[in-house]
């Protein structure tokens, strides 16, 4: 079965991101293992001159290492990804590299309307950058707006909608690992680019 | 002009820092600038409150007491590092000391780039509503190969980038006058009597119309008390010498500052021996708790024209003046040594004994004037005699509100002849917080 790590993009207590993730561990049990990951109480990245990374990111990084894809849910703060996830990111790509050429889903929550569009548009631009490198699926968005009232007491989504729409992303999201595993022409080449990478060589 | 800066970056060796105090050395005539340090925010948890930690409340008063913020931010993974966007969700979640402030954007890289997508990002998330910075279009400052920009001084070595680097920070200087002044109360609607934003030198925290503010205030800022020396311009004095002298002046005096809060008077007379009565617990309450509501608009009006610089110094005689009695209230603006203006002096005595001595000093007897236009029993202003304003004096306290209806002569009519004013200063009396946000899914808000 296809192991997917669903990283919750806060370190708050109460997130409708985490229950996103959570109803979809359920409602797609049959068809994928999904792992929930927390980023609560990682140090704040200081880009250490030892390179150390602390044993939660190691952790992290070991288990995306051997999933299948990743999917990331993030909430918006202040027009963007929380500082939280930004930091899980950071040291996600300190000297380890368990993101490069790994298929990755976005979701987002909201209370608002919006459904975090503008967070999620930075994601995609964080996890594109050289030492990160993820495969994120194209053109496929998933905006889960007014999160607060969207779920029952079950946990589960409401909206036959929007079930609708994130069975078809997810079925679409299986489908780009399988695509992603064939895109390996230059997976190796990408592993070696982002470990050598280092921007105090550049320029 | 007082910026603070901060570096977007809690690593040791930040050329970010670096950058900021080159500028803060360098450019020391534009600009005092005061870096400003990160290093103990904790990281951004909406669920575990820290609004209140040292580390938070330090960056919130600094940025308060600011005209405006420099932010040299670095890029790591595209964009700006956690640890300053977290700065910025602590200071966009129960607190927005960004709100309207003026900010200069800088950034240094390794790389060609120079930041650029760091900034970019950074704008963006400067401008969201729950931070609602006010950010310098253009005038971008990418520092490419840091590595190689200083010498071993932390000078930066391209005379080019040097003067670009200054014309740039000349612009922003520029920029925050501007800005704060856009910031500025222009109308006398706008005007604030509830005193609801804060000025650098507003106390956090104690209730404004609480009776023993003035000793909550002074624990709070270990105020200078009793022999505790003061140095003034020009002179030194103890508290109690100030104390003193203040309290000998011919004169009631009182201080209401930019945020239109009655912050003191020289109590030297029982509350109901005074002229303009005011009472030891008013002291600190915001104007809106010392005027009667149909005050308002008239205090409003004279508080904006001293503010925008309309004029200098209104003044009005009260309602009920005889020949014997002429109690006149004065209105001064006060002004910083950049002409900002920084609230108001306002002076209350009784004219009637200095000219009884003038006359008798000089055997002289008063005259009424045939063409006056005045009531010459009452009110002896020259511009009296404009229309009656039915709301009266702007004064702390009405000791007669209900006479002060009826008289035709009070009035804040702003004398023409006084000096010329210059336009409004930038002081920038804080808006209130933003309303609740239009989408939750702004501001450093949990979806």
């Amino acid at each position: 079965m296809t192991k997917f790590i669903a990283i919750v993009g806060t370190n708050s207590d109460q997130s409708t991101n985490r229950k996103l993730l959570q109803f979809m561990q359920q409602h797609f049990a049959d068809k994928a293992d999904i792992e929930l990951a927390e980023i609560k109480g990682w140090p704040i990245f200081n880009k250490p001159e030892d390179k150390h990374v602390p044993a939660e990111a190691l952790a992290l990084a070991d288990k995306i290492d051997q999933a299948d894809g990743v999917i990331i849910s993030t909430p918006e703060y202040d027009h963007s990804v929380p500082a939280s996830l930004m930091n899980a990111l950071e040291w996600l790509s300190y000297g380890i590299h368990p993101f490069v050429d790994k298929p990755v889903m976005i979701t987002g929550t909201s209370y608002g309307t919006l459904g975090s569009s503008r967070a999620q548009a930075h994601l995609r631009i964080i996890l594109d950058s050289p030492e990160l490198r993820a495969r994120i699926m194209p053109s496929s968005e998933f905006l889960l707006g007014h999160s607060l009232q969207a779920f029952d007491e079950d946990g589960d989504l409401t909206d036959t909608e929007k079930v609708d729409k994130l069975d078809g992303l997810f079925a679409d999201f299986e489908t780009f690992v399988d695509l992603t595993k064939q895109l390996n022409n230059a997976s190796g080449i990408n592993k070696q680019e982002a470990t050598d990478f280092s921007w105090d060589n550049l320029g | 002009m007082k910026l603070v800066g901060i570096a977007g970056s809690t690593e040791d060796h930040s050329y970010n820092r670096t950058l900021l105090k080159f500028m803060a050395s360098h450019y020391g005539e534009e600009a005092d600038i005061e870096l400003l340090d990160i290093n103990d925010v904790p990281m951004f948890n909406q669920s575990d409150d820290q609004t209140d930690s040292d580390a938070v409340q330090y960056l919130n008063r600094k940025i308060l007491a600011a005209d405006g913020v420099i932010i040299a931010t670095p890029e790591h993974n595209h964009t700006l590092t956690a640890s300053l966007k977290s700065v910025i969700e602590w200071l966009s979640f129960n607190i927005h000391p960004f709100n309207d402030k003026p900010v200069m954007i800088v950034g240094a890289s390794y790389y060609d780039q120079g930041s650029s997508r760091a900034q970019l990002m950074l704008r963006q998330i400067l401008e969201s509503p729950g931070v609602n910075a006010i950010v310098m279009p253009g005038n971008e400052f990418l520092l490419a190969n840091v590595k190689d920009a200083f010498d071993e001084n932390n000078n930066l070595k391209d005379a080019r980038t040097v003067d670009f680097l200054g014309s740039t920070l000349q612009k922003f200087v520029k920029f925050v006058k501007v800005i704060n002044t856009l910031n500025e109360p222009t109308t006398a609607e706008e005007e604030d009597l509830s005193a609801s934003g804060k000025i650098d030198t507003t106390v956090e925290g104690v209730d404004m119309n609480a009776d023993d503010w003035v000793e909550q205030a002074a624990a709070k800022t270990h105020a200078a008390e009793g022999d505790d020396y003061i140095k003034l311009d020009r002179g030194l004095l103890t508290v109690n010498q100030l104390n003193m002298f203040l309290n000998t002046m011919p004169m009631e005096l009182t201080y209401a500052d930019s945020n239109n809060q009655f912050i003191y008077y020289n109590k030297m007379l029982p509350t109901e021996k005074m002229l303009a009565p005011r009472r030891p617990g008013q002291t600190g309450d915001p104007m809106s708790s010392v005027h009667p509501g149909r005050a308002v608009k008239h205090v409003k009006q004279v508080i904006n024209a001293l503010r925008t610089g309309k004029t200098d110094l209104v003044k009005m005689p009260v309602p009920g003046n005889t020949p014997d009695r002429f109690i006149m209230h004065y209105y001064k603006a006060m002004r910083d040594a950049d002409n900002q203006y920084k609230g108001i002096n306002e002076w209350v005595l009784d004219l009637a004994p200095i000219v009884k001595y003038y006359l008798e000093a000089t055997g002289q007897q008063l005259v009424a004037d045939p063409n006056a236009k005045v009531d010459a029993t009452s009110g002896a202003s020259a511009k009296g005699a404009e229309k009656p304003d039915a709301t009266a004096s702007a004064s702390v306290e009405e000791a007669k509100p209900e006479e002060t209806a009826t008289d035709a002569t009070t009035s804040a009519s702003v004398d023409e002849a006084d000096t010329p004013a210059t336009p409004a200063a930038p002081v920038a009396p804080a808006e209130p917080e933003p309303a609740a946000e239009v989408d939750g899914t702004s501001g450093a808000s949990e979806s």
